[in-house]
């Protein structure tokens, strides 16, 4: 029996996305960005972990974002910077969204005992501090990327749930559901086929600003030390830069502007991704 | 002289891109103590007519055109500082029942006493508590719901709040947008019935929009049939309940189950509302008509009257009959 | 009562929470790489006295369940361990960097509270307006920086640049004021540190606040309050306030948690004395009973803090308290 989809039109979708400005420029910024961290090792003008002899000497021709306090460039240290907070931010909201799903649609779908249970535990582990739960299990364990990642996403799931557990509730009572189960499909077909694709966009909406999170919490960490010493991140060009504010202002300056650009990026395209799934707020 | 006499009143909405014409031509009279129905389905345009009338229309985004005599005066161009002088005063409104009619956090009475002392700014407590009894008495409710929330009321007992607060300063008229659509059929039963009751010791005259026949033939004299902003047929409720006129109206009965008479087949009106962005050329339900030729799309029919007090929009109104 | 259920239910959330981070700060020690005693003692060869001494202390050659009722046990005396690197008991070093902190969050959650939520009915009331604009703008920017980026940009700015605010500390170490003069320096000490948390908090109640009203302004009772003729200003006042205020009670609760962590970097960047340092000289110097004391103590805290304005909520919110 063919159960219909929910389905958009796939010749207006380019159209309207197109209409939204923030989801124009934020894709267009993203762009930019998976580019020049892609390219980072292609394009980069000096090798970031290279000593030059010029010491923390300032925006120049030569070296367009200055130079720290020993000697690297900074333009090829942020760009590689980008790839660490890009992978990290995908890995971690990815993961953070996976299991955020999949709590969510249990929750939502089964009802009754399950659904209280795994309400709970997403409403105790509301009230843990995050960050320093976070930073426990770095100091304990390594600080390598992927643990991070794996770490943040281990940790920020809830919001995820909460989105899933809602759709999936409104899924359940609606026609198509119900048909999938009066003619006997199985509980888990219909969670895969049915509730989990048409429920899933509220989370990738919010997996946007997750991948924001995401960045900004890794930032934090790395600032800290508590980042991955093998890879250069922003978090720790700030960190290297706290100690020259007064003689080598750029150091901290860009490193942290790299995160904000970063992390606007994902709050446009999700806003934008907002707009384009609830044409009301179109205007 | 009618109590509300609007005419030729056109209203547009205007969105991102487009305009859609909501009210196109609606002429209407309202006798004193006159209780009209106007009745469409969804996207008929009816609402929109009431906010109009209401000066409730959002500002920005909307443009009325025409005049609304009210007891002789022109609200159509009163300021929204103006329109206050006579609002809830000589006009008020009930709403539909919705989850949030009346505001969920703050008790009835407050409420009741908030708006009361609009118009009264200095009433006291005592006062605004006597007032509410009076005004409870009317629509058979008790005290004690003075106190509570609106979340502890039923369907029932809230419209009884809100009919009540709309007849809180003896108003000439009221309008009912919807006022029993939300309520089950044994409440909407019981409060069309009070309403009936409260025009005949209030003298009040009032306007009841509904998308539902039935609502009309037990508590209205009089009904208008409007379709696509424009309004189609006028007249007596026995009139038009019984023989309409009107290829639209007749549909409409049509489509109405009933519970006496032949048990006959039920029929929908086939096709579906005009685009209102686009303007309409010839009378707006020729595509829809059984009986539409080629002067219905190209000509606008005019209002013909069929006898005293009963018009219709149709070339061929006169020759009405059954289909 | 279904309060009384809706408390219970929020205090068992919260003694949960507690537990789940007591669980959590137990088995973390015990699964992580290295051996127990090493990340406790804080270094990689302790002396067989210590390894006796702790041993002994948490039960380490016990059968975990034991392990874990001693360790209970001694929280609940307020033993939270012992810190070799400063000699001292976990719990003292913790209090007195207690006050420091909650100066900070304490001021800039008021101050971030008060004028975010009025920033946020501003530009709900004017929605689409330049001032809504450019201040919704302002929020995304401001939830984009990082809090220890924005906290050396604005030391860069007033402090190095321009000289007018101290750099580092939360008094002037070589000053040694008293009385009055310390409170003084103090506040100066603080701007700085309190106006960077204070802007990071603002979009999150701005952004609330704004959803808040504007959903408000939506309800059905407002129309009837206009449809009354009562003055913008006595609805914003006296329904919508209340209403859009319960929503941003709730999303308050809930950002805590983000909030703490950009006041311990802050702290941090500001050398202001307080549980951020701590935790930066605890991570650096291996010092896991501090860290594990730090978690536990602000778990604690964001636990009651939430049950608390969930009860506040609660009390606030009729349509919960009254069913």
């Amino acid at each position: 029996m063919q159960i219909k989809r929910i389905r958009l039109k796939n010749e207006l979708i380019l159209g309207r996305i197109w209409a939204i400005p923030s989801l124009r420029v934020g894709f267009i910024m993203l762009l930019a960005l998976l580019i020049l961290a892609v390219l980072a090792p292609a394009i980069v003008p000096y090798d970031p972990t290279v000593l030059n002899a010029d010491i923390l000497s300032p925006p120049s021709s030569q070296y367009l974002l200055g130079t720290d306090q020993y000697g690297r460039d900074m333009l090829s240290r942020i760009l590689y910077g980008a790839r660490t907070s890009l992978v990290i931010g995908f890995l971690a909201a990815g993961l953070s969204g996976v299991i955020g799903i999949a709590i969510g649609a249990a929750s939502g779908y089964f009802g009754g005992k399950v659904d209280k249970a795994l309400t709970f535990v997403i409403n105790i582990f509301d009230m843990t501090p995050v960050f320093f739960l976070i930073l426990i299990v770095i100091a304990l364990f390594s600080s390598s990327i992927t643990n991070v990642a794996i770490v943040i996403g281990l940790t920020t799931w809830t919001a995820n749930a909460r989105l899933m557990r809602a759709e999936t509730v409104s899924l359940k009572s609606r026609i198509f559901v119900q048909a999938a189960i009066t003619t006997g499909e199985g509980r888990w077909r219909i969670l895969l086929r049915h509730i989990i694709p048409n429920g899933i966009y509220p989370v990738i909406i919010n997996t946007a600003s997750n991948i924001s999170a995401a960045i900004l919490t890794e930032a934090g960490l790395s600032f800290i030390h508590l980042g991955d010493a093998n890879v250069i991140s922003w978090g720790q060009i700030v960190a290297d830069g706290r100690t020259q504010l007064a003689g080598g202002w750029w150091i901290s300056t860009f490193g942290g502007l790299a995160i904000v650009i970063t992390a606007l990026t994902f709050f446009l395209i999700g806003d934008g991704l907002n707009r384009f799934m609830t044409p009301k707020l179109q205007k | 002289m009618p109590i509300l006499d609007i005419r030729n009143l056109n209203i547009r909405y205007f969105t991102n891109d487009r305009e859609v014409l909501a009210c196109d031509g609606v002429d209407l009279q309202v006798d004193e103590q006159d209780s009209i129905g106007i009745v469409g389905e969804s996207g008929s345009g009816k609402s929109t007519l009431a906010m109009g009338v209401l000066g409730l229309l959002p500002e920005n985004s909307t443009r009325l055109d025409g005049d609304i005599l009210f007891k002789g005066r022109n609200i159509a161009e009163l300021s929204q500082s103006e329109l206050a002088a006579i609002r809830w005063k000589e006009m008020a409104a009930v709403f539909q029942k919705s989850m949030n009619s009346l505001s969920p956090v703050h008790k009835i009475g407050n409420q009741i006493a908030g708006i009361y002392r609009i118009h009264r700014p200095k009433a006291d407590k005592k006062e605004c508590r006597e007032l509410a009894k009076a005004l409870f008495d009317k629509v058979n409710l008790s005290m004690r719901v003075y106190d509570l929330y609106p979340h502890q009321l039923s369907g029932g007992m809230m419209q009884r709040v809100t009919i009540a607060l709309s007849l809180m300063f003896n108003p000439s008229l009221v309008i009912l947008d919807e006022a029993t659509t939300a309520l089950d059929v044994v409440s909407e039963g019981q409060i069309l019935r009070e309403i009936v009751h409260l025009q005949e010791t209030d003298q009040v005259t009032y306007i009841l929009i509904t998308h539902n026949m039935g609502v009309v033939a037990s508590s209205c004299k009089k009904v208008a049939v409007m379709y696509a902003g424009r309004i189609m047929e006028y007249g007596l409720a026995i009139d038009i309940l019984r023989h309409p006129v009107h290829p639209y109206t007749q549909g409409l009965l049509r489509s109405f189950p009933s519970f006496t008479g032949e048990k006959g087949s039920l029929r929908g009106i086939p096709g579906s509302l005009p685009d209102l962005s686009e303007s309409i050329e010839g009378c707006a339900f020729a595509s829809r008509c059984p009986r539409a030729t080629e002067r219905c799309g190209m000509e606008r029919p005019p209002v013909v009257e069929v006898k005293e007090g009963w018009s219709a929009a149709c070339f061929y109104a006169e020759e009405g009959g059954e289909l | 009562m279904a309060m009384g259920k809706y408390l219970a239910k929020r205090l068992l959330i919260c003694f949960l929470a507690v537990i789940l981070s007591v669980f959590i700060n137990f088995v973390l020690v015990r699964v992580a790489p290295g051996d127990p005693i090493s990340i406790m003692a804080g270094m990689d060869n302790p002396n067989p006295e210590m390894i006796e001494a702790l041993t002994e202390k948490y039960g380490l050659d016990q059968p975990i369940l034991t392990q874990f009722g001693i360790y209970l046990h001694n929280l609940l005396k307020g033993d939270l361990g012992y810190s070799y690197r400063s000699n001292l008991p976990v719990m003292s070093i913790i209090g007195e960097r207690l006050g420091p902190t909650l100066l900070i969050s304490l001021t800039s959650a008021i101050l971030a509270a008060v004028i975010g939520v009025a920033l946020g009915l501003r530009a709900a009331r004017k929605r689409d307006s330049k001032f809504d604009k450019v201040f919704c703008i302002t929020s995304y920017i401001l939830d984009a920086m990082p809090p220890f980026w924005l906290a050396l940009m604005l030391m860069l700015l007033f402090a190095t640049v321009l000289g007018w605010l101290p750099t580092a500390g939360m008094v002037d170490a070589r000053a040694n004021y008293t009385g009055f003069a310390r409170t003084l320096d103090i506040l100066y000490h603080m701007i700085l540190p309190v106006l960077c948390v204070t802007l990071l908090q603002i979009p999150t109640f701005f952004r609330i606040m704004r959803s808040s009203v504007l959903q408000a302004l939506g309800e059905e009772y407002i129309t009837l309050y206009r449809a009354a003729g009562m003055p913008q200003k006595t609805i914003f006042r006296k329904y919508v306030m209340k209403n859009a205020l319960l929503p941003t009670v709730t999303m308050f609760g809930m950002t805590l948690t983000y909030s703490l962590a950009g006041v311990a970097l802050v702290e941090i960047v500001f050398a202001w004395p307080g549980i951020g340092r701590l935790l930066l000289d605890s991570i650096n110097g291996r010092d896991y009973s501090v860290l594990s004391g730090i978690y536990l103590m602000l778990s604690i805290a964001i636990a009651v803090i939430t049950t608390l304005l969930d009860a506040i909520y609660a009390w606030l919110d009729p349509r919960i308290w009254l069913k």
